[in-house]
């Protein structure tokens, strides 16, 4: 039996969950290819105008499953205690029925984790019904996918790039030999900016959509992550908020926000949100005005459907001129290299 | 250095293509102010083919900058020695022309921005997002919609006594709420001031959230011709507006500027420029899509007589190339750490 999971929004979070615990039942996960202009393209046709880029390619990945018994749409309607995804997560297996390709039946369960896991594990086993397992298998797979999500957070909170994390997982299920990561955790370079961008994972890390920013700013900064930052101090820098985020992706990005708002370390923040992003017009907004406070170079880059990479080079090369400026204006003394005089006012 | 050495800027941008020959010791010889018309190409030969017949024949181009939307294309072209931004292109100028100015409001023919600069150092800045409203190319619409030449839209505009209100929020609906004011009989003047009042709360809004605006305030691009404009940015911010001479042309400035200090920082190299002769060559544009995968990529490839001098616009970099200056610059960034100018 294959299981058709598409490469889109919570592949990027939960892929390693569901792709264990579809290993434990001996079932085949084939992920559809990585973005590419006919899977946007299918998805822009396909999917409703009103909604949000993600989930336009969503639609796309979807239709790109081939030669799968099952397309796999989770309803994941909470991740963790107190909190919710978007709702437009909650309406995935409906809204985006018309994507599905014909004939091909859509596998779907929902996850509350609100209610605690006994009731996960139940309707888990529902799940597990139409596939024709038994309860004790699907418990036993539950705790597998939990075992290999707990790995990736672990290879993520070291810092891992998220492809490594996920070749990682991926050789989980293949059982092929564990290759060491080629370590990310560069020599230090004290000289280079520190920009942090923060942001949904599924924007980040979707390097079609986003005209491959990530790897445009590590070529000219090092980069900090949400996912690179502790959960509990992410906790700590939630505290100060008159009401909780009960969003958890808000979550994240304001709790990581906020730690690189106050650390000196970090040059500049730029925040990735794409256009009509809800849950970002509030987060986005007390972000920006914490970093006015703080005097922190901040920048909103915006993705909607463009192929044109001008707008956000020009965007990219002028904050990290500014934020150099700055450093430099600010008294910061480079150790080496050159040094700007007093009559040139350039950036 | 003698009277014949000059710095050219070049700024390429969607509606306009800016030139400035820029003098040793900073002060303008020439300045152009092309329209780009959909050919950045040909323009920047005509350009350069009207600057040299207006220098003497013993002038050397000592360094070339170049911004602008197109700059990629125009440092291909000319050789240039420093591509830059034009957020980073316009902070210069006006810094250079004026070391106190605070704010730089720039409109052009696709983008607006706005630039906050503190002690002649830029500290904040905003460009327009995904919509194109309120910048010059929808005045120039306007403006032929109406059958009046732009230069005169701005004159027309201040003879005003009571604008209208118009919806500046998109232009689609700013269009249609201007039809509806002319159909109901109000003046073309009141109709225009209006207008301008809307792009510039428009612009307030969107390109100025949040932003601290303090003078001296710079107003700079092709729009800043506009004295309706002018005028409408004074009554709402409350405060003295500035156009700079040069104000069409302050991001080919602020290149010019830019390439004098690359060269100035570095003595032993000369500039890359490809030559005044340009104008007489003939450059080809190719395009193609590549099939090499499921992206299709639109690959760019700029050919001249029969070489290739760059390629663009696939995401693999299996095309990529760039040859001469322009490459060896981008490594000199690359290795320099990413230092500004």
């Amino acid at each position: 039996m294959k299981i058709g999971f598409p490469r889109a929004l919570y592949y990027f979070d939960f892929f390693p969950f569901w792709t264990g615990f579809f290993h434990q039942l001996n079932i085949e996960v084939v992920i559809s290819p990585p973005t590419n202009r006919q899977i946007m393209d299918l998805g822009l046709k396909n999917a409703s105008d009103e909604t949000c880029l993600p989930l336009k390619l969503l639609s796309g990945h979807i239709q790109a499953l081939k030669a799968v018994d099952w397309v796999f749409l989770p309803r994941m309607v909470s991740v963790e205690a107190e909190t919710y995804t978007c709702p437009k997560f909650l309406g995935i297996p409906e809204s985006l029925l018309s994507s599905v390709p014909t004939g091909i039946p859509v596998l779907t369960v929902t996850l509350n984790w609100r209610k605690g896991q006994r009731l996960v594990l139940k309707d888990l086993q529902k799940m597990g019904e139409t596939l024709g397992k038994s309860k004790i298998e699907i418990k036993q797979a539950f705790y597998e996918g939990q075992k290999w999500q707990e790995k990736f957070q672990k290879t993520r909170g070291a810092e891992w790039n998220f492809e490594e994390s996920i070749r990682e997982i991926e050789n989980l299920s293949t059982c092929l030999v564990k290759p060491q990561p080629t370590n990310p955790q560069l020599l230090p370079e004290p000289d280079r900016l520190k920009i942090a961008l923060v942001g949904h994972s599924y924007l980040i890390q979707e390097s079609y959509a986003n005209l491959n920013l990530l790897k445009k700013l590590r070529e000219k900064a090092r980069v900090e992550l949400i996912q690179h930052v502790d959960q509990n101090e992410i906790e700590t820098n939630l505290l100060e908020l008159r009401k909780k985020l009960f969003w958890s992706h808000s979550k994240q990005i304001y709790g990581a926000g906020n730690k690189f708002l106050a650390d000196p370390e970090i040059d500049g923040i730029i925040y990735l949100t794409c256009f009509g992003c809800g849950t970002d017009s509030i987060v986005q907004e007390l972000l920006s005005r914490k970093a006015r406070q703080r005097h922190k170079p901040y920048m909103v880059i915006t993705l909607d459907e463009h192929s044109g990479e001008a707008g956000l080079i020009t965007r990219l090369e002028a904050f990290l001129d500014m934020v150099e400026r700055r450093r430099v204006h600010e008294g910061y003394v480079s150790t080496h290299g050159e040094r700007l005089d007093c009559y040139s006012n350039t950036l | 250095m003698g009277e014949d050495k000059f710095f050219l800027g070049v700024d390429v941008g969607s509606v306009s293509t800016n030139m400035v020959l820029l003098r040793p010791d900073n002060t303008l010889k020439e300045a152009l102010y092309l329209r780009t018309q959909g050919r950045p190409m040909q323009t920047i030969q005509e350009g350069i083919k009207l600057l040299r017949s207006r220098i003497p024949n013993s002038s050397e181009i000592i360094g070339v900058g170049a911004t602008g939307s197109a700059r990629q294309l125009a440092a291909t072209l000319l050789g240039a020695d420093v591509v830059k931004n034009e957020i980073t292109a316009h902070a210069v100028a006006a810094s250079r022309v004026n070391p106190k100015v605070q704010t730089i409001l720039e409109i052009g023919g696709q983008d607006s921005k706005i630039i906050i600069l503190r002690d002649g150092v830029v500290s904040d800045f905003a460009m327009n997002t995904v919509c194109a409203a309120g910048t010059g190319s929808f005045l120039d619409q306007q403006a032929a919609r109406l059958g009046i030449p732009i230069e005169e839209f701005g004159p027309l505009a201040l003879r005003s006594k009571t604008p209208v209100q118009i919806a500046g929020r998109c232009s689609v609906f700013a269009e249609s709420d201007m039809i509806h004011k002319q159909q109901l009989g109000h003046s073309l003047p009141d109709i225009l001031a209006g207008l301008c009042q809307a792009m510039v709360r428009n612009y307030l809004n969107n390109v100025g959230k949040n932003k601290d605006i303090k003078g001296p305030i710079f107003f700079q691009g092709g729009v800043a011709a506009n004295p309706g404009i002018c005028k409408a940015f004074e009554e709402e911010l409350g405060q003295s507006i500035i156009v700079p001479e040069h104000y069409g042309v302050m991001g080919a400035l602020g290149a010019a500027f830019l390439a004098q200090e690359r060269l100035a920082n570095r003595p032993e190299s000369s500039t890359g420029f490809r030559g005044l002769k340009l104008s007489e060559t003939q450059f080809q544009a190719k395009s193609f899509e590549c099939s090499g995968c499921a992206n299709r990529c639109e690959i760019v490839e700029i050919i001249q007589e029969g070489i290739s001098l760059a390629r663009w616009g696939d995401r693999c970099g299996k095309w990529s190339l760039t040859v001469g200056t322009s490459n060896d610059n981008k490594l000199a960034d690359q290795q320099r750490g990413q230092r500004g100018a």
